[in-house]
Formats: structure tokens, sequence, C-alpha cells
């Protein structure tokens, strides 16, 4: 018997959060955006923290946005990533959306994950790109702007 | 606080087994030694406990510690959430049921297998509620979460890693005084620490706390119950917590600012609740699961202005802080061994004893939801 073949963990989406993953097997990034008082809300949430007005719409933005921050991991890690360690994680700040953060990691235009950080800074322009990790699941990623 | 003055929460018994890589038994009966020890160390039995507080990452509940030790009846219990957050709330918790009356003699315990038990996010494979969004990007361990915050900190203030390296190396010097430390007998430079290897840039491996087997207790009851008791009380003169807006656990930055953090809500409360303020501490225990925490304490409890925290350190004006060896360099333990090492600089028994220390802060993890608490030499 050979070792089972290490995968990233799951992501498990609940009801609150359903949609998003299900706009992200199309390739789409949405961010809930309340209707109520135009607050842009992340992480999800079944009310607006601000108005309290349930639901705030699932609502397609390019993802285009900042470096609010970085980090580059290096071993002790997960198996799955042993052999591709260091890699960067960026706190990626939306246009549309002031204060709105996302996770992800850093890749080239093609999506491959890029085992270094150089040319990452403070506010530098970084463009959506999608990814399939090792398990298939396919996530947000972001690429330096030219 | 308005509490009958005979009320007010003293710490009464502290115990801790010897720290090591692996204590080759259960969480479960470390914590049981722990609280026996600390028991004995009040002059208490078993038989006066009737108030049980925890951490609720502590895997034994109180239900089944009391069982195990034969309490013979619970008249209060609780638990407090978010890791290294919980520390001072869970002695809150405890000292608020002495002070309200609801228990006479409450244990708080926190026994650990965090070096042989394997690391925790190594086994987390399902990623849920905040998770969801984070964990599948590689923001795994507590470092990787942190170091992103620890990156804007030094951004904005324009600290350097020799800033940190400060830290780690005045944690280190406590241990090396404190023979029960993981890291006694272990010198640190500035040059070790800029070699160190990278874990999550930009923390390096001296960033970031120990892993430990511990077991620590704490034994608490009234002023005037201890007033009977052999042991120096510590009292308990006030204590807060909070968690700020948009909290997270770890990844405190999705909120509409990056740099406070749930302490910056905790301070402006204790400062009110005890009637002190910094210019009264004489020694602080400081979370310090990674450096860069302490300085950011040291703003936002008021010792200095916000950003002077790294400079503040090296100012020969800032107390004592970590006096036990900390979470870096004598064990991780959540925070249990700085709340256990503030009742020591009161009682005068640290090994590295500050003198003149009549108010110790001691404050718990600030990048959770969080508390803080002060312990005295005499009653408020």
């Amino acid at each position: 018997m050979s070792e089972p073949t290490p995968l990233p963990p799951k992501p498990v989406p609940d009801p609150d959060t359903q949609p998003y993953w299900d706009a992200v097997k199309e390739r789409r990034l949405v961010v809930q955006h309340c209707g109520g008082c135009g607050h842009w809300i992340w992480q999800p949430r079944p009310v607006c923290p601000r108005c309290h007005a349930a639901d705030p719409e699932w609502t397609e933005v390019s993802g285009a946005g900042t470096v609010a921050s970085w980090t580059v991991v290096h071993p002790p890690v997960l198996a799955v990533w042993q052999g591709v360690v260091p890699f960067t994680i960026l706190l990626v700040e939306l246009d549309v959306a002031p204060g709105v953060r996302m996770v992800g990691q850093l890749v080239d235009e093609d999506g491959e994950r890029l085992q270094t950080a150089v040319g990452v800074e403070f506010g530098a322009r970084l463009a959506l790109v999608w990814r399939t990790d090792e398990a298939g699941q396919v996530l947000p990623a972001w690429r330096l702007a030219p | 606080m308005s509490v009958r003055p005979g009320l007010q929460a003293v710490v009464a018994g502290i115990h801790a087994l010897p720290y090591s890589k692996d204590i080759g038994m259960t969480e479960r009966r470390s914590g049981a030694l722990a609280i026996l020890g600390a028991l004995e160390d009040a002059g208490l039995t078993v038989a006066d406990v009737d108030g049980m507080t925890r951490y609720v990452w502590q895997p034994t509940t109180e239900m089944e510690m009391a069982r195990i030790l034969g309490v013979p009846n619970l008249r209060f219990f609780g638990e407090i959430d978010y890791g290294g957050g919980a520390g001072a709330p869970t002695v809150q918790l405890a000292a608020m049921a002495i002070e309200l009356g609801l228990a006479d003699v409450v244990v708080v315990w926190r026994s650990r297998n965090r070096s042989s038990g394997g690391r925790p996010w190594a086994g987390q494979m399902v990623a849920e509620g905040q998770d969801q969004f984070e964990r599948p990007h590689g923001i795994v361990r507590p470092a990787d979460g942190f170091a992103m915050i620890a990156r804007v900190w030094m951004h904005r203030w324009g600290w350097r890693r020799e800033d940190l390296g400060r830290v780690a190396i005045a944690v280190r010097e406590h241990a090396l005084k404190n023979p029960m430390a993981m890291m006694h007998g272990r010198p640190l430079t500035m040059e070790d620490y800029l070699a160190a290897r990278m874990i999550a840039e930009p923390l390096c491996l001296f960033d970031n706390c120990l892993e430990t087997d511990a077991a620590l207790a704490m034994v608490l009851t009234s002023a005037e119950r201890a007033a009977d008791l052999e042991t120096t009380p510590a009292y308990v003169t006030g204590y807060a917590m909070g968690s700020g807006p948009e909290v997270y656990a770890m990844t405190n930055y999705y909120g509409p600012e990056l740099s406070p953090t749930p302490n910056a809500f905790v301070a402006p409360e204790l400062w009110a609740n005890t009637g002190l303020q910094a210019a009264d501490i004489g020694v602080a225990q400081f979370y310090d699961a990674f450096t860069p925490q302490v300085p950011v304490a040291f703003q936002e409890f008021g010792f200095c202005a916000d950003g002077e925290g790294a400079a503040y350190l090296v100012s020969g004006e800032a107390p004592p802080y970590n006096t036990s060896g900390g979470g870096l360099s004598e064990a991780y333990t959540h925070g249990f061994n700085l709340l256990v090492e503030g009742v020591r600089q009161v009682r005068g028994t640290s090994t590295d004893q500050v003198e003149g220390a009549g108010h110790v802060l001691v404050t718990s993890g600030n990048v959770v939801p969080t508390g803080a608490i002060v312990f005295s030499r005499e009653p408020r």
C-alpha cells in the first residue's frame, strides 16, 4: 500500500456561504453588498452588520485590488505543500470596497503558484486569477498586475 | 469595582508541573496533579473546592475534573473560548464568582500536551466557518495568520527585525534565570536571531513561542477566606475583557482598520475598573505567542504612544516583562504561565523578582477576543 496522496484543507460551505462557493465553481468572485445601505461585507454573513437588513446581495466583483499584507510560508507545513514551499499568501484589499480584504495565494498569469514574493509590496496592484488546488478545488488567487 | 472588601478575590494557590517536550501523561492526569498542587500550596483541600473554570480548549471538562478529584459539588463552573485569549478571562470568571458570593474556592487550570500531542493545525484538513476562506489558501498555522498582521505593524511603525529580536532576547534573559524554563541554559544573541530560519515571513523561529507539554493551576478564594490561610494572597485588583469590532481568531484583518487589537478595547476598561494606569504597573506579563505582540501591548495598554512600542522597549523606561521567560522561552501554555508568574511576582517568589512591584499586569492573546487582569500585593 502506498501512502495516500496528501491533500490541502478542503473548504466546507454552509448555507450562509454556499452562494460564494457556487460562484467560485463558475470562476466568478462574489462579495455581499447590502441593498439597504450599500455596505460591502466580508466575510459572508446572513445580516448586514451596519443596517441589519437580512440577506445582503451576492454581487460579482472583478477582484482587482492591492496588497494589504503578505506572508511567505516556510516549513513546517502540511504534507501537501512540503515540495512547494516557500510560497506567498496575500491579503488583498479589493478596489470595489476598501476594507474588504481577502486571502489568496500569489500566482502567475496561468494560475501557477509562485515560489517568490519578488515585486510584492504594500499597495502593489493585483489582478484576480483562478487556480485549481491539488484536490481539484477552484480557488481565487492573485497575480501582480503590470 | 463595588465588591464587599472581604469578598475581593485573591489567588491563594499556584502550581506548575515541570515543563517538557513529553510529559508522559494525559492532560487529564497532569491537570489533576496541577490542581492538587495548587490546593496544597493554598493550604486547601478538594473538599473546599466549589467552583471551577477552564479554557474551552481544555480537553477535560469541569465535570470530569471534579469527578476525578472527588469534588462534592460545583456551585459554579464555566468556560471561556478563543485559545490564548482565554487566560485572564478564565481567571476573571473565577474571581467574579467569588466576588458575587457564588463560590468560595474556585480552581482554574490549563494542561496541554502541545509538544507530544502534535501540532493541532497539521490534522485540520476540513475548513469551516472563517477557516473556509483562509485555510485552503495556506493560512494554516497560527503563525501564518499572525504574520500578515505583524507585517502591517512593522510597515506602519517602521519596526525592523532587530526590534523583534530584542524582545526574543529580553525574554530569553529572564528564562536563563528560571530553572523551570524550557530555554534555561540556552542563551540567545542577535546574531542567532537574525540567522534563524523563517517560519512565516516576517516571523522567524525565535519570533514564535515554544511547543511545550505543560500543566498549571491556580486556586482563587475571597480575601476573608485567605486571611485564615498561610498563603501570601495575590489580590485581584481588577480585570476586563474585550473583542473590538469585526473580530476573528488570529486573522483580525477584515475590519475597517488594520492596527488595533482587541487589547485596545480591553485596556481602557481595565484602567477604569482598577483605578490604575500604566505608570502604576511595576512588572508586566504580556501575552507572547509571537514577539510583535509585546511592543503592541505596551502601546495599547498606554505605556507609550501608538507606534512607539519598539523604541519604548529600549528606552529604559519600560517595566520588566515576561519575567519567567513567557511563552517564547519558558513554556507556551496559552498564557497560563504568565498568570502564574504574575502571582509569583506579587508573592516575591519569581526567579527574576522585581522589587517593589505592587501591581502586576497580565494580558492574554491580543489577536483574539481577550482580557487582562491585575494582581496586587495589597487589597484595593
